[in-house]
C-alpha cells in the first residue's frame, strides 16, 4: 500500500480506538461525575452565604445542609439562591452564578450577598481554566477575601464597584490586590465580576420597587 | 536467566541510572506543581505511573506497524488517552483529589518523561521490557517527588499526610509551599544524592 494512503489509514483507526475508549470511561463514569459536582456546587453555594465554614464537611452534611438552608428561584433568567435560617426563617441573604471569560477559558463564580443586596458576604471562582500558579490562584482566599464587605449600595463609580490593582500597602478600600503575573486574568475578573455586581444591584432596586 | 537480569537491569536504571529527575532534570513542572501536599503527590504519581506504563507498552506493541513519520503524533494521542481516562476515573472517584490537582492531571501529557522514554526505549524495544520501563522510571520519578513533598509538607504545613506532626509551637515556613521551596529542596536534594551516591555523571551523556 502507499505508504502516504497507509500512515493516514492507521491514524484514523488509532485515533477510532483510542477515542472510544476514552467515550466509553466517560459514559461509565458521567453520572458519577455529574453527582459529584453537583455536591461541589452546593458546597460552593453554601461556603459564599457563609452557612458552612466547614469546607472541609462530609458529603451528606453538605447535602442535608442545602436542603433545609437553600430555596431555588428564577429572576431575570438566572437562579438565585436564597438561604433562610431553618428556625426562624429569618432571610441569610441570595447566591448568585457568576461567569466571565477569563484569559484561558469561562470562570464560572459564585458570590453571597447579604438579605437585602446591599453587601457582598462572599465570593469562589469555582470553575476556571487559568494558568496554574499564576491566574489560578484567583481561587485563593487571600484574593477572594478581598470582595467581602463590598458595597451595593453606593452608586458605583466610574470604573465600577472596585478596582485592581498591583499590591501596594495604603491603597484605598476598592482598589484590591492583584494576582502577579496574571494581569489578564485579573482584570478579567475585575471587568465581569463588576458587570454581575451591577446587575445583582439592579435586582435589588427592582425588588424594592417591587415592594413599595 | 538472561532474561532476568536484562529487566533486573532496565529496573535499575530506571530507578537510578537514568532517573528523569536526578540525572536528566526532566519534569520538573509537575516537580514543582504538586509536591506541597503528599496526597496530592501520591495521586499525581499513580497517575504518572499509569500513564508511563501503559504509554510505553503500547507504543511499544504498535512499534511495527506505525509509520516512522506519523510517530510523534501516535504518541501523544495514546499519551493523552490514558491521560484523560485517568483524569475522568478520579473525577468520579476521588473527586475532591480531582479538585485540588485541578489542571495538573491534564499536564501529565506534556510530561517529558513520558515522551522521552517512548521515543528513547518503547519505540525500538519489545513490549516486557517497555512494561518494565515504564513501571520503573515511574517509579523512580515517583520517589524522588515523595521526597520532596515529604520536606515540604512537613516544613510547609507541619503536617503528613495532612495529620499534624509537629509541636504546636512549630511556626509553619510559608515559603516551602509555595514554588521556590520546591526549588530549593530539589535542589539541595539533587546535590546530596549525586555528592553521596558518587559517579556524579554517568560515562555516556544522553542526548
Amino acid at each position: 500500500m502507499n505508504k502516504r494512503v497507509y500512515a493516514v489509514f492507521y491514524m484514523f483507526c488509532l485515533t477510532l480506538v483510542f477515542t472510544s475508549l476514552v467515550t466509553v470511561a466517560k459514559v461509565v463514569n458521567e453520572e458519577r461525575i455529574a453527582v459529584n459536582q453537583q455536591a461541589n456546587r452546593q458546597r460552593v453555594i453554601l461556603t459564599v452565604l457563609k452557612i458552612s465554614q466547614a469546607f472541609t464537611a462530609p458529603r451528606d452534611e453538605i447535602a442535608r445542609l442545602f436542603a433545609s438552608h437553600i430555596s431555588e428561584s428564577e429572576a431575570g433568567g438566572r437562579t438565585i439562591y436564597s438561604a433562610h435560617d431553618p428556625v426562624s426563617k429569618e432571610g441569610l441573604g441570595h447566591a448568585f452564578a457568576l461567569r466571565g471569560i477569563g484569559f484561558w477559558g469561562p470562570i464560572e463564580a459564585m458570590v453571597g450577598v447579604d438579605a437585602e443586596l446591599s453587601r457582598v458576604l462572599a465570593i469562589e471562582f469555582y470553575r476556571h481554566q487559568e494558568t496554574p500558579g499564576l491566574g489560578a490562584r484567583i481561587t485563593e482566599p487571600w484574593f477572594t477575601e478581598q470582595f467581602a464587605g463590598l458595597s451595593l449600595v453606593e452608586e458605583p463609580g466610574d470604573e465600577g464597584f472596585f478596582t485592581i490593582s498591583p499590591p501596594a500597602p495604603d491603597k484605598p478600600a476598592l482598589e484590591l490586590d492583584a494576582v502577579t503575573g496574571a494581569t489578564l486574568t485579573t482584570r478579567a475578573v475585575e471587568t465581569f465580576v463588576n458587570q454581575e455586581l451591577q446587575m445583582i444591584k439592579d435586582l435589588g432596586r427592582a425588588w424594592q420597587k417591587g415592594e413599595q | 536467566m538472561a532474561r532476568k537480569t536484562a529487566a533486573r537491569q532496565i529496573m535499575l536504571e530506571g530507578l537510578w541510572q537514568e532517573n528523569p529527575i536526578l540525572r536528566h532534570t526532566l519534569g520538573i513542572c509537575s516537580t514543582l506543581a504538586v509536591t506541597n501536599l503528599l496526597v496530592n503527590t501520591l495521586v499525581m504519581n499513580i497517575g504518572l505511573i499509569f500513564t508511563l506504563t501503559m504509554s510505553c507498552t503500547t507504543v511499544s506493541l504498535l512499534r511495527n506497524l506505525t509509520p516512522l513519520r506519523i510517530r510523534m503524533m501516535v504518541q501523544t494521542l495514546i499519551i493523552s488517552s490514558y491521560v484523560i481516562i485517568f483524569d475522568i476515573v478520579i473525577k468520579a472517584y476521588l473527586p475532591d483529589i480531582s479538585e485540588a490537582l485541578g489542571p495538573y492531571v491534564g499536564l501529565i501529557i506534556t510530561n517529558c518523561i513520558i515522551m522521552g522514554r517512548c521515543e528513547a526505549f518503547a519505540r525500538s524495544n519489545r513490549a516486557w521490557p517497555s512494561f518494565l520501563d515504564g513501571l520503573a522510571v515511574g517509579i523512580g520519578f515517583s520517589l524522588v517527588l515523595f521526597g520532596v513533598a515529604f520536606v515540604r509538607e512537613l516544613l510547609g504545613f507541619g503536617s503528613l499526610f495532612g495529620y499534624l506532626v509537629m509541636p504546636e509551637t512549630f511556626t509553619p515556613w510559608t515559603i516551602m509551599i509555595m514554588p521556590p521551596g520546591a526549588f530549593f529542596t530539589l535542589g539541595i536534594y539533587v546535590w546530596l544524592v549525586r555528592s553521596f551516591a558518587g559517579s556524579a555523571e554517568p560515562e555516556r551523556l544522553k542526548m
